[in-house]
């Protein structure tokens, strides 16, 4: 059998490359910087995930059993690469704990860093306790404690949602839309309504991406079964009167101005680029994307190839991605990675 | 005009004052018109529940906005303001004001359902101008429409006897819209029916009209659907808040001036 193929990253799209190379009895070094496997879904604590409807320490913490019991897979948590050298077949990894991996091949799957609503100061997150971002509402959820207002405990009786909160959004850098965020809030909005039947939930957009078949599952459905509210209104500015938020903008479908108040607002954050990926690029000879994703070399080539042979990306290392596409990604760069162990190009689309 | 050429100033929300001055400087006529803020403050959840609750209204949670009715609709094409789109946003929100602006255009729809047809997420737009007209005459908005007057005498006489009598209903309906049963074209018409129908129908219906005949055993289904109507209207009227004494609004409405197509306004 050849050298190990070295993962890093041990989110859902890790998680999966070294479940699929373990399981077929090809040897792994999981290579990840946090004190847990889990990625977003269980360092962040996310509640019920799109689109199983699983909680994500069920769904996400069944995938970190199943490798940390594989034997073909050595986990090292709480490290990071430092140098990383060779050539396809014979690369040399040293980590941050000093130990030294011979790969055969890599997989990037360190993932994203969740938007800093911070950046965004005229949305209010920082000034008004009561914003919070969807990072929270899903620990809110998930934690068992249900939905409330940060600032006295009460439950809301009226939640706006305000989409793309770092994303497509020139005036901050980010071009990108986030893709799963819109699904998400969706999601969000129903189990708000679940919990808390007489909250009104609206959700400010300037479109809905609920793309596929999330279309009838989350759109449509948070709309005709829970009564969700959509207003085409990129919100201007929240503010607060002392008692409640209000939140300024145009509805422009009925062009006027609006100035609401809500118990509690809630940023549907973005996806970012990996804070990390300006020194991964650098180790790892990767080329970046213009937004700061790790580049994909190309489409149809090797699947999850980066601008180094050998070397491959997958999940939302690579952009906004949703957890099922990373992991269908991981599996694709894993088979990539196999073959370039071997020295082989493996062509997608030949 | 169409909303979407609609002044975003209107008339009523000038305010000039003759005589003004403040801190000082004299600002009396045009120098002190102010215009009112057009800025929605609030959201009222309640209309649309009320709407919902009527028939026609149950699925107005629905739309998505696309404006697919009005782009369909058959009054739309004639009346730039009859808008189902922008109606079922106002009710959705819960702009009130906003929609008793257009209370004497809604209830023009004419039931073409080409609206339904268009719709992409079976909100039934028809069905909730329909409600919505129903609402504006529940709460005292607006004045019976003549096609209500006509389907009430109808639907009066399907109960009391489980049939109607054509010329009966026509009697009735003039009598409540408060016109005049000898009009120019009735007249003409009924005379040109007269000269070509068989002698042994005109004594027939002469007959009907007198003696008023009922279906034979109504009186059972007579009971059960005057129950069910009373259900239903207590119901609307406890969807709607409304009060035993607002309860006939037939009958309170009754003298009230008729709604007319107010399309040269
Ligand atoms: C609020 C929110 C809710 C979401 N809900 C859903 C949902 O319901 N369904 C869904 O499909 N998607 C959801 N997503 C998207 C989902 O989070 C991602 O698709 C998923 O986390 C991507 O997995 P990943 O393994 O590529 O990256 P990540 O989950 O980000 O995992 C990357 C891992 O790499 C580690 N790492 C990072 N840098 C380094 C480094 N330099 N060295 C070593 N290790 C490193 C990280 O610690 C982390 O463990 C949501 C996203 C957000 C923001
Ligand atoms: S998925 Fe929706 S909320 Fe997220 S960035 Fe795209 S459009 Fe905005
Ligand atoms: S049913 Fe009424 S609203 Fe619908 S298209 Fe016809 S006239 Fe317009
Ligand atoms: S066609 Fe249907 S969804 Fe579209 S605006 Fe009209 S009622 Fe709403």
């Amino acid at each position: 059998m050849s050298k190990p193929i070295l993962i890093v990253g041990g989110g859902p799209a890790g998680l999966a490359a070294a479940h699929a190379l373990g399981s077929i009895g090809q040897k792994t070094v999981l290579v990840e910087k946090a004190d847990r496997l889990g990625g977003a879904p269980i360092l962040t604590g996310y509640a019920k995930l799109v689109p199983s409807g699983q909680w994500a320490k069920d769904a996400i913490g069944g995938m970190v059993a199943r490798v940390e019991a594989n034997p073909a897979v050595t986990v090292r948590k709480s490290a990071i690469v430092k140098t990383f050298s060779g050539q396809p077949g014979a690369f040399t990894a040293t980590l941050s704990d000093g130990a030294i991996i011979e790969a055969s091949a890599a997989i990037l799957t360190t993932g994203f860093t969740h938007f800093d609503s911070v950046n965004k100061p005229e949305w209010g997150f920082g000034t008004f306790p009561d914003v919070v971002t969807t990072s929270q509402v899903e620990q809110m959820i998930s934690s068992g404690r249900g939905v409330r207002c940060p600032s006295d405990g009460r439950k809301p009786k009226r939640v706006a949602i305000l989409l793309c909160v770092g994303s497509r959004d020139r005036q901050i850098g980010r071009e990108w839309c986030s893709k799963i965020c819109c699904t998400v809030s969706a999601n969000m909005a129903m189990e708000i309504r679940e919990e808390l039947p007489d909250c009104h939930v609206y959700i400010y957009y300037m479109d809905i991406r609920t793309f596929g078949l999330y279309e009838s599952d989350y759109y449509w459905k948070s709309q005709e079964e829970f009564k969700v509210k959509y207003i085409k209104a990129r919100i201007a500015e929240v503010t607060s009167d002392g008692k409640q938020l209000i939140v300024k903008g145009e509805d422009t479908l009925v062009k006027r101005p609006i100035t609401i108040p809500f118990d509690m607002v809630v940023h549907a954050i973005g996806m970012d680029p990996n804070v990390d990926n300006m020194t991964l690029s650098a180790v790892f000879g990767v080329d970046l994307h213009r937004h700061g994703y790790i580049a994909r070399k190309d489409a149809y080539g090797a699947m999850g190839a980066t601008s180094r042979t050998g070397v491959f990306v997958a999940g939302a290392a690579a952009g906004p991605e949703t957890i099922d596409d990373s992991i269908a990604q991981a599996h694709a760069a894993a088979m990539s990675a196999l073959a370039a162990g071997r020295n082989q190009i493996l062509q997608a689309a030949e | 005009m169409p909303i979407h050429e609609k002044s975003l100033i209107r008339p009523e929300n000038l305010r000039t004052h003759e005589k003004l001055t403040i801190d000082g400087v004299d600002v009396s006529g045009h120098w002190s018109t102010f215009i009112e803020s057009r800025v929605i403050t609030d959201y009222n959840e309640a209309l649309e529940a009320e709407i919902a609750a009527l028939p026609g209204g149950e699925n107005i949670h629905r739309c998505w906005q696309c404006g697919s009715c009005t782009n369909s609709c058959t009054v739309n094409a004639i009346e730039p303001r009859f808008n189902p789109r922008y109606w079922i946003y106002l009710i959705r929100m819960g702009l009130e004001s906003e929609l008793l602006r257009d209370k004497d255009i809604i209830w023009q729809c004419v039931s073409c359902h080409k609206c339904t047809y268009a719709c992409p997420r079976d909100v039934v737009p028809e069905g909730v101008m329909k409600a919505t007209a129903h609402w504006l005459e529940m709460k005292g908005h607006t004045a019976t429409s003549p096609s209500m007057h006509f389907d009430r005498e109808f639907t009066e006489q399907v109960v009391a006897r489980g049939r109607i009598e054509d010329v009966e209903v026509l009697r009735g309906f003039f009598k409540r819209t408060r016109q005049p049963l000898m009009q120019d074209w009735l007249v003409e018409i009924a005379w040109r029916i007269a000269k070509r129908l068989p002698v042994k129908w005109g004594l027939k219906s002469a007959f009907s009209l007198l003696r008023k005949p009922r279906t034979r055993g109504w009186a059972k289904a007579r009971r059960a659907i005057e129950d069910y109507i009373h259900a239903q209207e207590e119901e609307h009227e406890k969807a709607l808040h409304i009060g035993k004494p607002q309860s006939r609004p037939r009958a309170a409405n009754e003298n009230a001036p008729v709604s007319r197509p107010s399309a040269a306004e």
